[in-house]
């Protein structure tokens, strides 16, 4: 396997870092060593220039057919820096870097619930391991391996799990398509949700209650991206299952109580997803996504389908960092499933709908060097049971549930682009037992 | 079925054979930003130790000692500079070229090829825009006076930063005269 060579070069780096950070300067004798490196780079880049006009000799020799495609596409993938060419000057290959790319993220949080300390918790949340790799200019594989909770065995509640294991090939600067394991356009988060892509300890609700992030579905899709500004992903995939409703788990996510994750996922009913971004305007982020399909299998007796959709909207001016999304979702006949399963009345019965929605304003404050201090404060409503059919919910609620209002306040410091401390209260308005501290480390790379 | 069949119809009427990721050489950028060039000239700027210092010390880490820049000439007037570079978006490398006028000041910057994911809006105008007219007395930071994509925050980040960089770089070699 060809590892990234920004890998193999980080002792080094790190060593120059480390030297230039002992001295507060640079001294001629560093300068020195800089501009010999520069000039041991050039003559690499050199040497595979000649490299790549001997194998695209080569190329040509063996295959006359192959001078018909575009010029580009005989530059090797190999070339990975700028090179110079037979005018002296640098060219940039675009078929630069590593075949292979290895990356990944990581929390650990800390929740100290305000009345009743003795749940404060510390957990290593998840620590993601991501490996890219890139067959050819147009194709790659994508995979992220996640450990949730540290340990995962039969006697642990930790998991491991693919999050993503996808191929996406494209034709097109305009178009690609994606098939595999992948995570669904929907929300601000689930595509982006790197601890330091995100305000606070802990992910919104909205997005985890309602949007069951991270949510991933095995399918097809397609991505349009277009110089207007606009984003259009739309495919069919695995969907939900019913048949898993589990009144515990549905109580806090009704979509995560029924997601299959590609674990043998029960494919009979198959979903279509489309999602629509705009982001035509520096700084602003415009959008939505639906997500609808069969979720009985064939299995229940009664059919039912689930509908999840968002609207969305991030807008970043100057040093504002103001965010919306609201989303509801339904799950269709579901009277009859809850009478089919034997459920009506009890404490979490299938709902026939639930909704939320934030509103997020984060300001950078303080920037220093690689340090960044970004206070934020996020209201956000959500109920995961907003209705239950025919008012055949729990004993007490038979309509729905009542909505919960939280609010977060804290701040994110970030460590250059990579590492981010977090901290935050968060204020439950039904739910007193809730209100937390929240204390956060995460990282990506 | 008919879901697939739809699916594959934006897809068949993808136009074939173009080089995804590609958009453009660094040859083509140069000619696009300064179309009344009769001639690029291809110079060696080399930076010192004090410069690489004065660099550093302006918050802009250097990264190398040795640059390449073509300078955009009708007859003897220089019209201006471009640079073209490459600096890692997420995972994978983002080409890009920085145009400047002869006063150092950004006239365009153009994206050469993108190859991730996620965060091909940096390719966009208007968001390349932003660069127009700044000189290394800007601070040339996301979440100043850049504007940063949702969802591309590293691309976007990386590709100002690689901006700032080549800006301070050709202001000290007009300046010191290696241009």
């Amino acid at each position: 396997m060809k590892v990234d060579p920004r890998f193999a070069l980080r002792p080094l780096a790190a060593a120059l870092l480390l030297g230039c950070g002992l001295a507060h300067a640079q001294s001629t004798g560093e300068a020195a060593l800089m501009q010999r490196l520069d000039q041991l780079a050039a003559e690499l880049a050199a040497v595979k220039a000649e490299l790549a006009t001997l194998q695209q000799q080569r190329a040509t020799a063996a295959a006359p057919v192959a001078q018909a495609a575009p010029a580009a596409q005989a530059v090797p993938a190999a070339q990975a820096a700028p090179v110079a060419d037979a005018s002296g000057s640098a060219r940039y290959s675009v078929s630069a870097g590593s075949a292979t790319v290895i990356g990944g993220y990581g929390e650990i949080n800390y929740n100290r619930p305000k009345n009743s300390s003795r749940d404060a918790q510390a957990d290593l949340r998840r620590a993601v391991l991501g490996i890219q790799h890139r067959f050819d200019d147009r194709t790659k594989v994508v995979t992220e391996l996640e450990v949730e909770h540290a340990v995962a065995s039969s006697g642990d509640d930790g998991e491991v799990a693919l999050e993503q294991a996808y191929v996406e090939h494209q034709f097109s600067p305009a178009w690609a398509a994606r098939a595999g394991l992948f995570l669904v356009p929907m929300g601000l988060i689930n595509e982006n949700h790197e601890p330091n892509a995100y305000y606070g300890v802990e992910r919104n609700f909205v997005e985890t209650a309602i949007i069951p992030s991270t949510w991933r579905e095995g399918g097809v899709q397609a991505v349009g991206s277009f110089d207007n500004g606009l984003t259009l992903q739309a495919g069919v995939a695995t969907g939900f299952n019913v048949n898993k409703w589990d009144p515990a788990e549905g109580r806090e996510s009704p979509l995560g109580a029924i997601h299959q994750e590609m674990q043998l996922a029960r494919s009979r009913d198959l979903s279509l997803f489309g999602a629509l971004n705009w982001r035509g305007i520096p700084g602003l982020l415009v959008g939505g996504g639906v997500f609808s399909g069969g979720a009985s299998h064939g299995i229940s007796v009664n059919k039912s389908r689930v509908t999840l959709w968002d609207l969305h909207a991030r807008w970043t001016p100057g040093r504002w960092d103001l965010a919306a999304v609201v989303a509801r979702g339904s799950i269709s006949n579901s009277a009859a499933l809850n009478n089919e399963f034997g459920i009506v009345g009890s404490d979490a019965p299938i709902p026939r709908s639930f909704d939320g929605g934030y509103v997020q304003a984060a300001y950078k404050l303080w920037e220093s060097g690689s340090y960044k201090l970004k206070p934020f404060v996020r209201v956000e409503r959500f109920n995961v049971a907003r209705r239950y059919a025919d008012g055949l919910g729990p004993i007490g609620t038979p309509d729905g549930l009542p909505t919960e209002r939280v609010l977060t306040a804290g701040t994110n410091f970030d460590i250059g682009s990579g590492v981010v401390l977090k901290a935050d209260y968060q204020k439950f308005k039904q739910n007193k037992d809730l209100d937390r501290f929240d204390l956060g480390l995460g990282w990506s790379f | 079925m008919r879901v697939l069949t739809t699916l594959a119809v934006p897809l068949a009427l993808a136009p074939a054979g173009a080089f995804a990721v590609e958009y453009m050489t660094a040859e083509q950028a140069a000619k696009l930003m300064f179309p009344d060039a009769e001639r690029f000239e291809a110079r060696a700027l080399a930076l010192d130790a004090a410069q690489m210092q004065q660099l550093a010390a302006r918050g802009v880490a250097p990264r190398s000692a040795q640059w390449s820049v073509r300078a955009a000439l009708r007859g003897t007037q220089v019209l201006g500079y471009v640079v073209a570079d490459a600096v890692i978006g997420k995972f994978e490398l983002i080409g890009y070229a920085v145009g400047l006028a002869a006063d150092g000041s950004v006239k365009q910057v153009e994206i050469l090829s993108y190859r991730e994911s996620h965060g091909h809006e940096i390719r966009l105008p208007a968001w390349r825009r932003q660069f127009v007219g700044k000189t290394a007395a800007a601070p040339l930071r996301v979440g100043e006076d850049i504007a940063n994509i949702s969802g591309a925050t590293l691309s976007c980040s990386h590709v100002t930063e690689g901006v700032r960089r080549i800006v301070a770089v050709v202001e000290m070699g007009r300046k010191g005269g290696g241009l």
